[in-house]
């Protein structure tokens, strides 16, 4: 009994952290990058965050980590982001990125096929590690967020002629699987802020806090939320 | 384009122009951001200070050059090719006195620098490449290079997708000459092991060898003593296990050696690998100032991988004070990065790593590896395990891939 209660303490915990670090509509959320190697993440993240684009961007190793404030009617959301590498090899790495994230971002190029084939493996490594989590809840700390905000990104838009996967394809996915979808275009700039936009108006909905501060029942609901979505 | 003499040489010239680059009326002030060029070719941004302290650098690079010029006078200009301590198995009494004494020599005047002229030479002698060169016939690297002209394998166009993304913008790195260069490098090294193929990382890392060892082949086999022998095996083979444990061990030196910050960055539930992988996989060619890479490579190359966690930790010790302050993920990550950047004196960084730190041996660190190493290969097993579970889901994509709850 003493172990449930400290677990569940400590999901508390671990919620208020995730969608109010600050409290009174303030969020600072984890998002994450993932993608094939080449797809655009770290252009995506840097047109985002400074406004830049480069044609050949340097290769990511391990990952990168950037900040950025985003203020919304409604809340303000602080971007922890981590940009992930994308080599294959590298895929061992990712659980340590992901981990407690409250969005994960997944690129594919859509001149590339094996990229969005890439892309599909990671949203179902994603969900998946929602129901591992379930699963080791009572056990190990919380390793998922069964309300993990994901989205399903198209990017290189400017190369349209060279097009291999149909927006179709990826908006069917991406509905099938219920998550968001964006084609984007980090070299024009191309639905980048959009993208970055829809996910924190997410996080605000997800997180409704009173202007007054957390008061330990909306807490509570919070924790019981969490349950309710992964039992 | 793929010609095959016998020594390709890189004509660009990398030698350290020994200029001093004065601050104009316009960059007086410290706070002035000036674009300039390091001993390397980078292209780096800093201010005034930043110009100080790399010209306090060049003057000391040319001191160290002297003093290497003085001993070459008074023992020979081959004095250091004598094989190491370490590479010889017979008991220590009988080697010659005078080995003995100049390999203690040696690895002080190499922790305080090999002068960039004599890199090439010293670094093929002291890591073992000129031996391993010798095992195999002097046109190896020649016929290989023949031999997979043309072949398209998933690593090759892993490599071509990289080759202009290796440090963008560099004046010979970033040319076509560079390019086609640093691509027969790396798709040679991924045929010689086509365990490791091409890992993302190695071109920051074969890049360097370029600009150092001015020739291709020369480059070449620096970057197979490098992965055969120097490091700790399968750091860049396919699920990166090598990498894996040398973050474990890392997390347990820092435990040992920096407890205040290790327990503080606990605390904060920060891994240390979030930041450490790039420095040991790129063997901190992303992170430090090109000479002071050099300078970690000059002690790598003779001393071993264990230089790559004095290194590590050095750099968490210089700002112990500071990451102790931090409550942010982002303000670690920041200040690691800006001191990473900025540390353009190497004497800086490897003073604290070989000084400060107490010792750490190689014997130690092997037996830290050995008792890490279980732990990571169950871990990688259960991961793939689930991975190829997913595998199945995909199959039948109909499915909805979300277990039924």
């Amino acid at each position: 009994m003493a172990l449930i209660t400290q677990t569940y303490l400590s999901l508390l915990s671990f919620w208020s952290t995730l969608m109010a670090r600050t409290g009174n509509k303030n969020i600072q959320a984890k998002l994450v990058l993932l993608g094939d190697m080449g797809t655009g993440k770290t252009s995506l993240v840097l047109r985002f965050v400074k406004g830049q684009f480069y044609d050949y961007q340097e290769s990511t190793i391990g990952a990168a980590f950037f900040t950025q404030i985003l203020s919304l009617n409604e809340a303000t959301v602080k971007f922890d982001i981590w940009d992930t590498a994308g080599q294959e090899r590298y895929h061992s790495l990712a659980p340590m990125y992901y981990r407690g994230a409250a969005a994960a971002v997944v690129v594919y190029d859509i001149t590339s096929m094996d990229s969005f084939i890439r892309a599909k493996r990671w949203i179902q490594e994603l969900q998946r590690q929602g129901d591992h989590c379930f699963l080791t809840i009572l056990f190990i700390d919380l390793l998922g967020n069964p309300n993990l905000v994901m989205v399903l990104v198209a990017n290189k838009t400017d190369l349209e002629t060279k097009r291999k996967v149909e927006t179709e394809e990826g908006e069917r996915y991406a509905q099938e699987n219920g998550l968001l979808f964006i084609e984007s275009s980090a070299k024009t700039a191309q639905n980048v802020n959009e993208l970055f936009y829809e996910i924190a108006k997410r996080l605000a909905k997800a997180c409704p806090m009173p202007p007054t501060g957390i008061k330990l029942h909306n807490e509570t609901q919070g924790g019981r939320r969490l349950f309710c979505c992964t039992g | 384009m793929f010609g095959t003499q016998s020594r390709r040489e890189i004509s660009h010239e990398f030698q350290p122009s020994m200029q001093y680059w004065k601050p104009s009326i316009h960059t007086r002030r410290a706070n002035i951001v000036v674009k300039f060029q390091d001993l390397y070719g980078f292209t780096v941004e800093g201010n005034v200070d930043d110009v100080n302290v790399l010209n306090e650098v060049r003057e000391k690079v040319r001191q160290q050059g002297r003093v290497w010029w003085a001993l070459e006078a008074s023992k020979g200009a081959n004095w250091y090719l004598q094989p190491q301590i370490s590479s010889i198995s017979e008991s220590v009494a009988s080697l010659k006195l005078s080995s003995v004494a100049n390999s203690i020599v040696l690895k002080r005047l190499i922790r305080k620098g090999i002068p960039p002229i004599l890199r090439p030479k010293v670094w093929l002698s002291v890591s073992g490449a000129v031996k391993k060169r010798s095992t195999v016939p002097e046109s190896y690297y020649n016929d290989l290079i023949s031999a997979v002209e043309g072949k398209t394998t998933p690593a090759t166009r892993q490599i071509d997708h990289d080759l202009p993304r290796t440090f963008p913008g560099h004046p010979w790195l970033d040319t076509p000459e560079g390019h086609a260069s640093l691509r027969r490098v790396l798709v040679g090294y991924s045929f010689r092991d086509s365990h490791v193929g091409y890992c993302q990382g190695l071109n920051y890392v074969a890049a360097m060898l370029l600009l150092v060892m001015k020739t291709e082949e020369d480059a070449f086999w620096m970057l197979a003593v490098l992965l055969e022998n120097v490091l700790v095996n399968d750091c860049y083979t396919p699920n990166l296990s090598g990498c894996h444990v040398e973050q474990r061990v890392f997390q347990d030196m820092l435990a040992k050696k920096c407890p205040r910050i290790a327990a503080h960055l606990e605390d904060m539930e920060f891994d240390v690998s979030l930041v450490a992988t790039e420095w040991f996989l790129c063997l901190f060619s992303k992170s430090l100032p090109s000479e002071t890479t050099m300078r970690v490579w000059d002690v790598l190359f003779y001393e071993g991988a264990k230089v790559l966690f004095h290194v590590a930790l050095a750099i968490f010790r210089v700002k112990e004070e500071e990451l102790l302050m931090t409550s942010q993920i982002g303000d670690i990550i920041s200040i690691l990065q800006r001191t990473t950047h900025h540390l353009y004196d190497p004497d800086d960084l490897l003073t604290v790593a070989f000084d400060k730190l107490g010792s750490m041996t190689t014997n130690a660190i092997t037996k830290e590896r050995k008792k890490q190493e279980p732990a990571v290969m169950a871990e990688l097993d259960q991961r793939l395990r689930r991975l190829n579970s997913i595998k199945v889901d995909d199959e039948s994509p109909s499915v909805s891939p979300v277990a039924p709850r």
